[in-house]
């Protein structure tokens, strides 16, 4: 096939992507320029809402720290389930992927009340640790920024593992052989020699989960509650709520250009330690 | 590899299909916007095949909350994506000055005399009432009087609230600003009682997950309607239905024509079907515990009123004066409840 028909087969989802994804973002973006909720006056008067109230700071760095967290939470937890994976006989590995991949084949919707039945005062968790006498009242769990990173950790965890094994599981297993012959402890082995060889993994990995945990509103609100606010349910709240849609707009760019800063930085990371190792 | 013609052939078949909805839609059909869950089963189950029995009339449920029937319908500029709303007062009144809504002539209903009075106007027509009082779990906390209970032991380390998103929410809180000195258009004082008490409240939540939350035991005091309590008591959930002191809440569910309907004749139909004796009393059965509005239909035991007459007397309230403020109502509430 030549060059030119190659680049032709590109061209439905080109288009596909200009009128489905760019347009609406123009749009989003002219939108915002305007000061009355029925998009009549033009001006910066959203803006100046957005950007002169504090209140919308606190909401942009909770939403980006709520995404933070659970990356961290998703590479503690999952990094070392990678390494279980990489280690497991053929058999097992078909097992770990399943229960891994299993969160994605259901509605974010079930996960989601199904951590209410997990982290409510009656729920599995505090009814385990009231019966084992670890503690005399219930926990609060539910409508608490803890409660909501353990249930996006789970939630986001294929995510993270995904991309993880997949790097991993091409590492040459020799290298690690190689490590331990040379009189390389097993923790040396892992922190010089797997862990920078699965950086490409783990920040691919970083990169999805922060940008779904941020903006993983039904989770966000059903488990957090509307005292904790991040910038989804602030948007859908002036753009279904009280129709200001100019300044969901601002909301809506707000939160796009926030995740995408700590995106490309992350992603950047990633180009330059790959590159570190190859160089 | 595929030859030009099969690919034609193909791309024909496409084309012709998308056009099938269309024809179905020629013979007889009204595609209307309907809340999701009880009311989208409800009307699946009982007014679409009484519209199609009685009328030959094919009834096009599009699950949509209020607020989004309001936004898609004002995205659509003036090519409605369905033929008739179903709303609550705040959306209605937006939907009026949005002028997203046909003219209504209730001469064309022949069961609009069965309605109280008040019920239709030149936009609509009522379908169903709701009623809003406090719901408790009896087997957790004792019965609640009023509102004001709810900011006392041992109510308000039980207490699960919601803001200002739902009608149901926000009449609430407006007679909670008015036990505190407040009005339907000053919500202060119940912000700021809200606010003392805050640590203590066992959950503020979004609207839709408040009854799961109840039924988790998250919380075991709410403000909510009718339809919910029984709902979650046909699911075996203790709770029952308080009428507070100062009276319960009552705002009615109505219908309107989306602007720009071509079925504007079939809407009419679907709306006298949905209001017919039977039709309503099909609706007040478990699981659809829908509050009727036709009087012939015997309410059922379990509401706080005996007729729908009595409604009359219950609080009411004004949204053209709420839904100027209710934007502001929100941004304050963000801030005064957040974390």
């Amino acid at each position: 096939m030549t060059k030119a028909a190659e680049w032709q087969l590109a061209l439905p989802l080109a288009l596909c992507f200009v009128s489905l994804f760019l347009a609406p973002l123009l749009l989003l973006i002219g939108v915002s320029f305007f000061d009355d909720d029925k998009i009549t006056q033009p001006g910066f008067g959203q803006w100046v809402k957005f950007f002169g109230d504090p209140f919308s700071y606190k909401v942009i760095v909770d939403t980006l720290l709520l995404g933070v967290k659970t990356v961290c939470a998703t590479v503690l937890l999952g990094y070392p389930l990678a390494l279980v994976y990489l280690d497991a006989p053929p058999r097992l590995q078909k097992v770990l992927i399943f229960i891994i991949v299993m969160p994605l084949l259901l509605s974010v919707v079930v996960r989601t009340f199904a951590w209410i039945v997990m982290l409510g005062r009656d729920g599995v968790i505090n009814q385990l640790l009231l019966s084992l006498g670890i503690i005399s009242e219930p926990l609060r769990l539910l409508q608490t920024e803890l409660g909501l990173v353990i249930s996006l950790t789970q939630i986001e965890m294929p995510l993270m593992l995904l991309p993880l094994i997949s790097v991993m599981s091409r590492l040459d297993p020799n290298l690690r052989d190689a490590s331990a012959a040379l009189g390389a402890s097993r923790w040396r082995t892992l922190f010089t020699v797997i862990v920078p060889l699965s950086m490409p993994g783990l920040v691919a990995g970083c990169l999805l989960v922060f940008a779904s945990s941020t903006t993983a509103f039904i989770s966000q609100t059903v488990i957090g509650g509307v005292r904790l606010i991040y910038l989804p349910l602030l948007i859908w709240q002036q753009s279904l709520v009280v129709f200001n849609w100019p300044f969901a707009a601002v909301a809506s760019i707000a939160l796009l250009v926030s995740v995408l800063t700590v995106v490309s930085a992350l992603s950047w990371l990633g180009r330059r330690s790959s590159g570190h190792l190859q160089g | 590899m595929f030859s030009r013609r099969s690919l034609l052939a193909g791309a024909t078949a496409l084309g012709g299909a998308s056009l099938l909805p269309a024809i179905a839609h020629a013979k007889g059909s009204v595609a209307s916007a309907i809340y999701p869950g009880t009311w989208e089963e409800a009307y699946r189950a009982i007014v679409a095949p009484a519209l199609k029995k009685k009328d030959a009339v094919d009834l096009e449920l599009q699950p949509l909350f209020a607020v989004d029937q309001i936004a898609k319908a004002r995205a659509a500029r003036g090519a409605p994506p369905f033929d008739t709303f179903v709303l609550d007062p705040g959306p209605r009144i937006t939907g009026i000055e949005g002028g997203l809504f046909d003219k209504f002539d209730g001469k064309k209903i022949t069961n609009a005399s069965k309605l109280p009075a008040g019920t239709i106007d030149d936009w609509g027509i009522a379908v169903s009432a709701q009623v809003v009082g406090i719901a408790y779990n009896p087997k957790k906390v004792p019965a609640p009087k009023g509102w004001k209970d709810l900011f006392t032991d041992p109510w308000v380390s039980k207490l699960g609230l919601t803001g200002f998103q739902t009608t149901f929410g926000t009449v609430s809180l407006i007679e909670i600003a008015k036990i505190f000195g407040g009005s339907e258009t000053n919500i202060e004082p119940a912000l700021v009682e809200l606010k003392k008490v805050l640590p203590k409240v066992a959950a503020v939540g979004q609207p839709a997950a408040m009854p799961s939350l109840f039924q988790q035991g998250q919380c075991d005091v709410m403000y909510t309607n009718t339809q919910t309590v029984a709902t979650l008591k046909g699911r075996g959930v203790d709770i029952e239905f308080v009428k507070p002191e100062t009276g319960a809440i009552t705002f009615f569910t109505t219908l309107h024509i989306a602007k720009g309907s071509a079925e504007v004749a079939n809407a009419y139909k679907y709306f006298d079907v949905a209001l017919s004796k039977d039709v309503q009393e099909a609706l007040t059965k478990p699981p659809y515990n829908l509050v009727p509005v036709n009087k012939d239909v015997p309410l059922p035991a379990d509401l706080p009123m005996k007729n729908l007459d009595e409604m009359a007397t219950y609080v009411q309230h004004d949204w053209a004066k709420i839904n100027p403020l209710r934007a502001s109502w929100i941004e304050k509430f963000n801030k005064e409840m957040a974390k």
